[in-house]
């Protein structure tokens, strides 16, 4: 096996034509057909891509995380977009695949991310446990967006909160998955806790 | 021989509102392009789906002695991307792409930009992407109908 040097431009030191940007991501979790394709498209500079990918399914839920009976490695389609902030950074959207009541690990898509945004349908709240728990366990700065179909919340946000047993301090907000500006305020709420923890981070 | 890692067996049927025939992967099995090898199974950690590729020069300049996914890779490489682009475009298992990366770039072929670790953490980075975002505006009109 050849490790890949970090970053390695190639045995022939050729120069690449172009320099790639500087690659950062958001992850985009939530239940099945909660919107998560629909918020990537809504903002992302490109219509969404499908790739196959490999995740680690955990059949018993995701209350503890370092002992996991029963992993299998499944292969979902996962959705994602890019937006180009400028020519030497992109930010890629990965909408996460887990769109079952099981629990799912997906360290491989979220390591390194920035953070991550859990879209909710309040009709279907129990699908986005195992995104919120996720998160949690690995101190990733995320927020809840709940997803308003047709402009209409059903539940009002306190009840949300205490359904989810969200902490107080992770944002919990109405957007809109069709439409850009509020994604973008959605995406914007996420990078406020990731700014503010790392700020956090750098003064100690 | 045994075929490691990942066995994908067709589940692309649960992907959320992707009905464009463009997203949907081969359904030849995957992992004989990489003769049953999975990513980062070695000491390096597999290559974060966000990892920038691009051709070199000397991949380019062999481009025609290439065959198969490799000659699809590195010609889909002369502009860089990240390998889940790479895998979206030439309709590749993610997995399959990262291994077939690594060869590439093993050869001279291709450049592979791994991500700084720290990335998500700096802040100037930080404050570039939500400045970045500030700018997008209200509504982005025509692209798309809806997802």
């Amino acid at each position: 096996m050849v490790s890949v040097p970090s970053p390695s431009h190639g045995a022939h030191s050729a120069t690449p034509a172009e320099q790639p940007p500087t690659p950062v991501k958001l992850v985009i979790a939530g239940g099945f057909g909660v919107g998560k394709t629909t918020a990537v498209g809504s903002i992302s500079d490109i219509r969404p891509l499908t790739t196959e990918a490999a995740i680690t399914e955990v059949a018993a839920g995701v209350d503890d995380l370092t002992h996991t009976p029963g992993k299998s490695t499944t292969t979902v389609a996962m959705d994602f977009g890019c937006l180009t902030i400028d020519p030497t950074l992109k930010l890629y959207l990965f909408g996460t695949p887990g769109q079952d009541r099981f629990g799912f690990m997906w360290d491989d898509l979220v390591e390194g991310a920035l953070g991550g945004l859990v879209i909710v349908d309040t009709r279907r709240l129990d699908d986005c446990y195992a995104a919120v728990d996720y998160f949690e366990h690995k101190n990733i700065p995320f927020a809840v967006a709940v997803n308003a179909f047709d402009g209409e919340v059903g539940d009002d946000l306190d009840e949300v909160r205490w359904t989810l047993d969200i902490s107080e301090h992770v944002p919990l907000i109405v957007f809109d998955a069709r439409r850009t500006g509020s994604v973008r305020d959605a995406l914007l709420v996420v990078l406020d806790v990731a700014l503010s923890r790392a700020e956090a981070a750098a003064a100690t | 021989m045994a075929v490691g890692g990942p066995a994908p067996h067709d589940a692309a049927g649960e992907a959320e509102g992707s009905a464009e025939p463009a997203g949907r992967a081969r359904s030849i099995r995957p992992f004989l392009l990489t003769a049953g090898r999975v990513s980062g199974r070695g000491t390096a950690p597999p290559i974060p789906i966000e990892t920038q590729v691009v051709s070199t020069s000397t991949g380019l300049s062999v481009l025609r002695t290439l065959t198969f996914e490799h000659h699809d890779i590195i010609a889909a490489c002369r502009r860089p991307q990240s390998v889940a682009e790479l895998a979206a475009q030439l309709r590749l298992h993610l997995n399959v792409v990262r291994v077939l990366a690594e060869d590439l770039c093993a050869a001279g072929h291709l450049a592979v930009h791994r991500p700084n670790a720290g990335t998500a953490q700096d802040l100037s980075v930080l404050r570039r992407v939500i400045d970045g975002l500030r700018a997008v505006p209200e509504s982005r009109g025509t692209l798309r109908d809806s997802g």
